[in-house]
């Protein structure tokens, strides 16, 4: 009775799978070949003028595009360390506890996704410049956790939320101190959550255009601020190099994340079983 | 070029976007009141631009930001190493370049001047039209300066209609020439070898490629610029060039410019989608041109170096129109709070030296600010002697055949009247 149903479940698994690849995979295909082209006019099915004009643009050696990439990515690597950490904490104080102003602090949490990221930035600049903040990394480090926030705490929040605080208390009626429940149970149950929270919070900072702009106010200068003119203009050659780049550098940390991540859980797997 | 922004960002966007920045620095004022007292010390104290030489002095070795549309990677190139390696050289000034769309630059400044920030992070801004009157309205620019500027004293015919105005609006030294630009018509030759110059044979020259020609729907700056054209080429440039002193009456407008949109309807039934939608901006139909979807296309800046990026082919040739095209100048305004105002305005002084723009023109085939009356016979040749190549059209012809851009106040209502009474019409 069930055979039949299963295969056919499982052929149109392959087909959604299938479906899936062919979406993701043709536009980094295209994007692949824009970047090494500079002719592709219709209708000829493969591009006819081979260029290394985008890749020569962006490790041009009149401004290097290095330090840039670098700044980038320590910016978004510290947006994802601290938007995990404050959305843990948060997710923590809506789950596990009860205390006044609970539903407001809740709302609180997701207003920075009601409000146009273009009306905040101008807001926080104005805030910032008095502060002191505008026009440096910490400034544009903290203005991209803010909008990176909402995302990473409702993640966190449904982890939090799945596991539940029985694991906790069994552990602490076992003996383990507060830091060693901490350590040994709590955050290797949330890790899928913070993996998914930490990806997001990176991209999220790391895709950030007008943000940046406004509050680095071009002194810092991130990929994306260096990269957007060339999206804007319709130069397809030095867009997808630089969209290749951006793809390519954003995969690697991701890998790190996932490596870092799935050796700690490793660990915790085994000390369970020592 | 860096003009195709200045649409994007109406004057009535920006007053609303900077009214919105001028309530949150109230309330975020009272909020975070400290530390704002400070920063109201100019960060230069006696700072007189008459005084050339302790000008040069002061601006060794600072950083001066020049902020503007990066989109063009040539003129980035161009900036990056021929001039900022003569202001190194020269006068020990680091030029940095912020590449950011016109519209963010102004919310920037706008920014920073509710903040009463002294010593802003904009030096100076790469600028024209609708923007320039924003800004020089809001009183967010320095000046007037360019009356300082030797070179702009030696070199410039300050009094002429270009350089004195600025899309209608009176440059009053707040703004210093840059380049000046003027649309082109493109055709690939090796396709189709007649050049359509005039209105008739640009209508036949659409029923012969029905579904293959299209502009840039107005707004987009090149969009505007090639209706304008297409306008002039009906009804003369004497009486286009009417709309460079008008006030903003629809009605006035639309009386001068009606047998122009009666033309631009006549052509929609042969144009790409039967003239019932129209590419966004230039991007898009530059694009299509070069993926052979289009037979034709223009812009502010000549096809030469597409051509010799491989992006179009190498049998592409530009014309104009017999009645002429529009031109535009594109300036320089240094902003009221900029750090480093000396450093500003030597390099401003510097771009606008004869070795500059002759390069400016060599390089990236930008229209001389300067007059060449005023220039000794070596510098002459500098700019006599660029040879251009096939995508190109020498000087003397284009500036022959250039028309005069219709106002600030005028370009809003041309377009409302194409959006309006010729799309899908």
């Amino acid at each position: 009775m069930s055979m039949p149903n299963a295969r056919a479940y499982k052929k149109a698994a392959w087909i959604f799978l299938v479906i899936y690849l062919i979406c993701i995979l043709v536009p980094i295909a295209i994007t692949v070949a824009w970047a090494f082209t500079d002719y592709w006019p219709w209708p000829s099915l493969f591009p006819l003028g081979f260029s290394t004009r985008g890749l020569a643009e962006i490790f041009n050696s009149y401004s290097p595009v290095g330090g840039i990439l670098l700044q980038s990515i320590f910016i978004a690597l510290a947006v994802s360390f601290l938007a995990v950490v404050i959305a843990a904490l948060s997710a923590r104080a809506l789950v596990h506890h009860d205390f006044f102003g609970k539903e407001l602090f809740r709302f609180t949490t997701i207003l920075p996704f009601l409000i146009p990221v273009t009306v905040f930035a101008m807001g926080v600049q104005v805030a910032f410049i008095r502060m002191g903040l505008a026009n440096t990394v910490v400034g544009v480090i903290i203005a991209h956790t803010i909008v990176a926030l909402p995302y990473a705490t409702v993640i966190i929040t449904d982890v939090t939320a799945a596991t539940g605080a029985r694991l906790e208390e069994q552990a602490r009626v076992l003996g383990a101190d507060k830091l060693q429940t901490l350590a040994h149970v709590t955050v290797p149950s949330l890790l899928p959550g913070i993996l998914s929270a930490a990806s997001m919070s990176y991209i999220l900072s790391f895709s950030q255009y007008f943000l940046t702009l406004l509050i680095g106010g071009g002194t810092v200068k991130t990929f994306a601020v260096v990269m957007f003119p060339f999206l804007a203009s319709g130069d397809r050659t030095i867009a997808s190099a630089y969209g290749l780049v951006f793809l390519g550098v954003t995969f690697i940390v991701f890998l790190l994340f996932e490596s870092i991540l799935k050796r700690l859980g490793m660990r915790e797997h085994q000390s369970f079983f020592s | 070029m860096e003009t195709k922004n200045g649409v994007f960002f109406s004057r009535r966007t920006f007053i609303a976007l900077a009214g919105i920045a001028g309530c949150t620095a109230l309330t975020s004022g009272s909020l975070v009141g400290c530390g704002s007292g400070k920063e109201n010390v100019p960060a230069v104290a006696a700072f007189d631009p008459a005084d050339w030489d302790a000008l040069l002095e002061e601006a060794n070795g600072q950083t001066v930001t020049f902020y503007g549309w990066g989109g063009d990677e040539n003129r980035n190139e161009w900036l990056d190493t021929v001039v900022a390696e003569t202001l190194k050289d020269k006068y020990g000034i680091t030029l940095e370049r912020v590449p950011m769309n016109i519209n963010d630059i102004l919310t920037k400044l706008s920014g920073e001047i509710q903040a009463d920030v002294a010593d802003g992070s904009i030096d100076f801004i790469w600028i024209n039209g609708e923007n320039f009157y924003s800004a020089k309205d809001n009183g967010y620019l320095y000046g007037p300066f360019t009356e300082y500027l030797p070179n702009f004293v030696s070199y410039v015919d300050a009094a002429s209609a270009e350089v004195s105005y600025d899309f209608g609006e009176p440059v009053e030294g707040y703004e210093a020439p840059y380049g000046k630009a003027q649309m082109l018509l493109w055709v690939d030759a090796a396709k189709t070898p007649d050049m359509p110059t005039d209105a008739e044979k640009f209508l036949a020259f659409c029923k012969e490629h029905p579904g293959q020609v299209t502009y840039p729907a107005a707004g987009d700056f090149t969009g505007t610029a090639f209706i304008s054209c297409l306008i002039a080429a009906v009804i003369g440039k004497e009486e286009f060039e009417k709309l460079t002193k008008i006030e903003a009456d629809i009605d006035k407008i639309k009386e001068i410019i009606e047998p122009g949109l009666e033309y631009l309807r006549s052509l929609n039934p042969y144009l790409w989608q039967e003239g019932k939608t129209f590419p966004a901006d230039s991007g898009t139909v530059s694009q299509m041109f070069a993926d052979g979807e289009l037979v034709l296309n223009m812009g502010y800046s000549t096809p030469q170096l597409d051509m010799d990026n491989g992006v179009i082919p190498a049998t592409v040739r530009p014309f104009l129109l017999d009645n002429g095209t529009v031109g535009n100048t594109n300036f320089m305004a240094i902003a009221k709070n900029a750090s480093h105002k000396a450093a500003a305005m030597v390099a401003i002084n510097e771009i606008l030296s004869p070795e500059i723009q002759a390069s400016q023109y060599e390089m990236l085939t930008t229209i001389t600010v300067l007059d060449t009356d005023k220039l000794d016979s070596e510098q002459k040749a500098a700019f006599d002697d660029v040879v251009l190549g096939d995508g190109s059209l020498p000087l003397d012809e284009m500036l022959s055949k250039r028309i005069a851009e219709a106002s600030g106040v005028a370009v809003p209502l041309i377009e409302e009247l194409w959006t309006n009474e010729v799309v899908g019409k």
